[in-house]
Formats: structure tokens, C-alpha cells, sequence
């Protein structure tokens, strides 16, 4: 990018040549004023619309943050009959499914962008990619279904029964299977998320200049080595954004997991026991909620939950824009 | 003496050298494989769930369903063709809030720099990721609750606010494409910006456009959560449709879930195809 020497801030990517910079200093002529408006009007009414979300969402959980303070953040019990709300055990619920899911996403995703990016053969690699894109596409509430009629009965009587026999790992799935539970939820969040991930790690890794594959097999490391030590650190970045990203849609998503998690906002005892979510609960109690301190109390939820996915996405801003040299490829597919 | 040490040493440099190489190749074998295996497991599942959809689904799926209005439970006969024509509807009422607002918005970020328009990005960003459910509530908040009536105008505009950060950022990418020395050629020979911006940055940047906004449009024909707050029945969206039948026990209401599952399936597919051959048209235009 060219130093800037007009006054005017170059944008993003793009050389600001000498001509544009004195033409955005100027004042537009008078036949320019309708396209200057409905420019402004277009930008002015996202803004509004940014203001307004925030405020409503805030403005509408007011009564149920007056009704129960602060401790609405960690208070544990949601029992709307006896008017007592707090999101505790929902946010526990969140981060839980979430964690599991990435436990899942994270080892497969990276594996997978790896295979197909650097390993796999050209025949196999395009068309492989391109299936992983178009499943990309798939609405959350057709895994969801699925999830709910075809993996349910599976994990209440193979799987869950499975991982309760497992030794040293059992306790994490001991007790009931009912087949909605925890770990269900946290599967379907994993099908879900594992085409982003895997779109926006291939991406990130395709990104990686070839000259430092070259350098790393000329330097005798085999082509794994290349992959580990040359590769997969270079774009590092990239792949920190796809975690974020997959991590802040598994917080978010509500209607899927409401279908399969079984819906008991209470500590799970394990991995195979019911629980409920920020959103599973906001699908679920919505309809019940009596009008007034229980509508505010679901919406306090979306705004609890609003904070935490804005805090991951800022962050995964954050760390896309530090990724310097390999951002077009990701922001690219972002998209 | 030495030429005998030297000798053995030679072997004994090349001997490491041989079991480090050993060892690698080993390893990287192993990697290999286990990178192969998760790319197994990560398509596996979502190649069943795409068969198990369309087998079920296709079961279901008839000329009567797709142009049926829905029966009441246990009247056959029934269809689907409310929940069609009402996705229809609120998409192509939101598509007419979103589109204009967000190629506005775009050109507005396109021609200005500086710390506002970076706000505005910054927010368009953040904005995306914002679970859809939130939205629901908004428009819960801001149209239903106020006007007491669930409606498709709310719907509508729910839609139209998650498609909106999609779409600014998927535009002014695609305006970012536009060579520089076009918007100059422009301007020099004495057009105005706004005749600049349709005739040389929209015209040149369409195919991308298209790409984009087909690729916003998908993700809103398959959003469920921010219907839930908004329409005054199921029968009226496809996606909540899906949600309604499929969590209930009968048999008849889940197979009305599949078929309706594979019609929005079909829908799209069909949207993320059409947006990808834009985009191959555009980078075989480009060479």
C-alpha cells in the first residue's frame, strides 16, 4: 500500500491512485447530491437498524435484570412457576455443547482441510471439496430432524450404552440413555459446524504460498513434516478465525439443539444426561412464558447469549485482521 | 587407522540418517492415514444425512403435496403449499428491504474511507455472527409485541436484517473487484459518481453480486429461529413447518416433516448451485 501522502486514508487492499484521492476531496457537484443521499440513506438505515437491535434487546430484558439483579448472569435456577430466573445453568449448558462439539469439529475439520488441501489427490480433493461446500448449504433444522429421528434412537441404545462401557472414560457417560442428552446435541452441532470449519481451513491452509512447501521438502522434511512444521503454522490465523467462527455458530444455534438436548435446565450429571441451552431454552420457554417478567427473563437470555457470541465473533475479527498476509483468502471465505 | 574410523563413521552417520528417515516416513504415514479417516468421518455423516433426507423424503413427495393446502390431522390428502407460497412471500418481501439497502450501503463503504465506514464494517462483521434466534427476538420485540399480531411483514423483516450484514459485505467485495483505473476512466471523462457507480462499478461487479447475494438469499430460505417469534402459524414457512411436525409423535406429521425437508432441501441446494456456476462464469470470464 502506497504511504499515504493526500490526506486521504487509503482503503483497505486497494492503491488509492493520485486522481481518486483529489476527486474525494472535492466537493461533490450539485447533480451529485441524490446519489450522496441514498448512499447515506443506505448506510444510515444499517446503522439504525445495528442501534436498534441493541437497544431493544436491552431495553426489553430491563425487567427481568430489575426482577433479579445481576445474578441473572449466574443465578442456577429456572423455574419460571415459582418466578425464580437465572441463566447460570444455561450458560453452563452453552459452553458444554459447545466445548464438546470442538473436541469433535477441531481434531476432524483440521484433519479433513489437511486431506483435502495438501494430501489427497487432485480427482479426489475437487469434487470432495465441493461436496463439503454444498453441505455447507444444508439448514440447520434438516440436521436437527435428522438428529432427532435418526440419531436418537442410536445413541439410546448403541452408542450411549457403548461409551458407559468404555473403561476410564466411562464415568463421563455413565447413567440413564435416553438418547437426547448432552452429547447428542453436541453431535448434531458438530455435523453442523464441520463444513464451515472445514471450507474455512482448507481455504486458509490453499492460502499458504507453495514456495514454503518447497522449502520445507527441500530442507528433507517429509511431506507430512512440510504439512505440520511449515504449513499448518503459516496458516495458523486462519485456522484460530474458522475455530472462532464454528464456535460462535454452535453457541448460537437454538432450534437443532432444542429438537435433541432434551430440554432439563439442570447440572447435567454427564455427558449422556438431558440439559438445555441458552437458545434450546429461549425456543422453549418462549411459547410458555408468562406475558411480562417471563417474556423479559427469555429475552434476557438472547441478550446473555448476544454477549457471549459477540465477544468470540469480535475476537475472531480480531484475529483474522492480526493474520496480515493471508487475510483475502480467508475473508474471502468468510462469505 | 583413520581411514578404517572414517569409514565406520560414514556408516554410522548413515545408519541414524536411515533410521530418522524410517522413523519419519513412518509417521507420516500414520498422519496421512489419520487425515484421510477424519475426511471419511466428516463426510460420512453428512452423506447419510443427505441420503437419509432425499430417501425419505422422496417417499412423501408428490404432485398433491407440493399443490395441496394443508388437512387437519387425519384427513389425507393433504400438502405442503401454504408453507411454499408463505417461505416465498417472506423471502421475496425481505429480499425487497434487503437488496436495495445493502447494494446502498456497499456503494456508501465502496466510495468512502476512513474510521465511520470502518465502524459500519466492523458492525456488518460482527452482525453476521449473530445467532439468528436473537434476530427472532428483535423483531419480536420491535413489531410483534408493539402491534400485538404475529405477521409476515415481521417475519419479513427479520429475514431482511439477517441477510443485511451478508449482503453489504458480500457487495462491496465483489464493487472491490472493479479495477481502480475503470472508476477513473469514469470520472475523467466527466460522469458523475452516481452514473460511475451504475454503469461502470454495478455493471462490472453483477456476476459477483449475483454470487453473493444468492449465497444470502440460501442462508434465509433455511433460517427456522427468527420465524418462531414472528409468524402466527407453522403452515406458514416451510422451515417451521419442519420444526412442528417432525417433533411430534405421529407418523403421518413426520412424514409431512421429510418431504418438506427435501422440497427446502432441494430449494437450497438449487440457490448454492446457481451461486457457484455465477462464480465460475465470473473466473472463467477473468482468464
Amino acid at each position: 500500500m502506497s504511504p499515504d501522502t493526500t490526506g486521504v486514508l487509503p482503503r483497505e487492499g486497494v492503491e488509492v491512485g493520485g486522481v481518486r484521492a483529489a476527486l474525494l476531496r472535492t466537493r461533490a457537484g450539485r447533480g451529485e447530491h441524490v446519489y450522496t443521499v441514498v448512499r447515506w440513506g443506505g448506510a444510515g438505515l444499517f446503522a439504525v437498524v445495528v442501534v436498534a437491535l441493541l437497544i431493544s434487546i436491552a431495553g426489553s430484558s430491563g425487567q427481568a435484570l430489575t426482577h433479579a439483579g445481576v445474578g441473572f448472569l449466574w443465578s442456577g435456577t429456572w423455574n419460571p412457576a415459582a418466578g425464580e430466573y437465572g441463566a447460570g445453568i444455561l450458560v453452563v449448558g452453552t459452553l458444554l455443547t459447545t466445548a464438546v462439539a470442538m473436541v469433535i469439529v477441531v481434531p476432524i475439520g483440521l484433519g479433513t482441510a489437511a486431506f483435502l488441501s495438501e494430501l489427497a489427490p487432485r480427482w479426489l480433493a475437487g469434487p470432495l471439496s465441493t461436496l463439503v461446500g454444498l453441505l455447507a448449504a444444508v439448514p440447520s433444522i434438516v440436521v436437527g430432524l435428522w438428529g432427532l429421528i435418526v440419531l436418537t434412537p442410536i445413541f439410546a441404545n448403541q452408542v450411549e450404552p457403548f461409551l458407559a462401557s468404555v473403561p476410564a472414560l466411562g464415568w463421563l457417560f455413565r447413567g440413564e440413555a435416553y438418547g437426547p442428552s448432552i452429547l447428542l446435541a453436541s453431535v448434531v452441532l458438530a455435523v453442523m459446524t464441520l463444513p464451515t470449519m472445514v471450507a474455512l481451513s482448507r481455504t486458509a491452509l490453499a492460502a499458504v504460498p507453495v514456495a514454503d512447501r518447497e522449502a520445507a521438502l527441500a530442507l528433507g522434511a517429509t511431506r507430512w513434516q512440510a504439512v505440520r512444521r511449515a504449513v499448518i503454522p503459516a496458516a495458523r490465523s486462519g485456522i484460530q478465525a474458522a475455530v472462532t467462527l464454528a464456535v460462535g455458530r454452535a453457541m448460537g444455534e437454538s432450534i437443532a439443539v432444542a429438537m435433541v438436548i432434551g430440554n432439563r435446565p439442570a447440572i447435567p450429571s454427564s455427558l449422556t444426561a438431558p440439559g438445555a441451552t441458552l437458545g434450546s431454552a429461549i425456543v422453549n420457554q418462549f411459547a410458555e412464558a408468562t406475558p411480562g417478567i417471563g417474556t423479559s427473563s427469555v429475552i434476557a437470555l438472547g441478550a446473555v447469549l448476544l454477549l457471549l457470541t459477540v465477544a468470540v465473533n469480535a475476537g475472531g475479527q480480531a484475529l483474522l485482521r492480526s493474520g496480515g498476509g493471508h487475510r483475502g483468502g480467508t475473508a474471502g471465505a468468510l462469505r | 587407522m583413520s581411514v578404517v574410523s572414517a569409514v565406520s563413521r560414514r556408516e554410522l552417520v548413515r545408519a541414524a540418517a536411515q533410521r530418522s528417515l524410517t522413523r519419519r516416513r513412518v509417521t507420516g504415514r500414520i498422519a496421512q492415514a489419520l487425515c484421510a479417516v477424519a475426511a471419511l468421518a466428516a463426510v460420512a455423516p453428512l452423506v447419510a444425512l443427505l441420503y437419509y433426507t432425499i430417501s425419505r423424503g422422496a417417499q412423501v413427495l408428490s404432485w398433491s403435496f407440493l399443490v395441496n393446502a394443508p388437512t387437519p390431522p387425519g384427513i389425507p390428502g393433504g400438502g405442503i403449499s401454504t408453507a411454499i407460497t408463505g417461505t416465498a412471500e417472506i423471502v421475496g418481501l425481505a429480499l425487497v428491504i434487503a437488496i436495495p439497502t445493502a447494494l446502498l450501503a456497499a456503494l456508501f463503504l465502496f466510495e468512502r474511507s476512513g474510521r465511520l465506514a470502518a465502524v459500519l464494517r466492523f458492525s456488518a462483521d460482527v452482525l453476521t455472527g449473530v445467532p439468528s434466534i436473537i434476530i427472532g427476538i428483535f423483531a419480536y420485540a420491535l413489531l410483534v409485541l408493539p402491534l400485538h399480531a404475529f405477521s409476515d411483514l415481521a417475519a419479513a423483516f427479520a429475514l431482511a436484517v439477517l441477510m443485511l450484514p451478508i449482503m453489504i459485505r458480500a457487495d462491496e467485495e465483489a464493487m472491490r473487484t472493479i479495477a481502480l483505473d475503470l472508476w477513473e476512466a469514469g470520472i475523467a471523462l466527466g460522469a458523475r459518481r452516481g452514473r460511475v457507480a451504475r454503469s461502470v462499478v454495478l455493471r462490472g461487479a453483477l456476476p459477483d453480486l449475483v454470487t453473493g447475494n444468492l449465497l444470502a438469499i440460501a442462508r434465509a430460505v433455511g433460517e427456522t429461529a427468527p420465524l418462531l417469534f414472528t409468524l402466527a402459524t407453522p403452515l406458514a414457512a416451510m422451515t417451521l413447518l419442519i420444526y412442528t411436525d417432525g417433533t411430534q409423535a405421529f407418523p403421518i406429521a413426520q412424514e409431512t416433516a421429510w418431504g418438506t425437508a427435501l422440497v427446502l432441501l432441494a430449494f437450497v441446494l438449487l440457490l448454492s448451485v446457481a451461486a457457484k456456476i455465477a462464480a465460475w462464469r465470473i473466473s472463467r470470464r477473468a482468464r
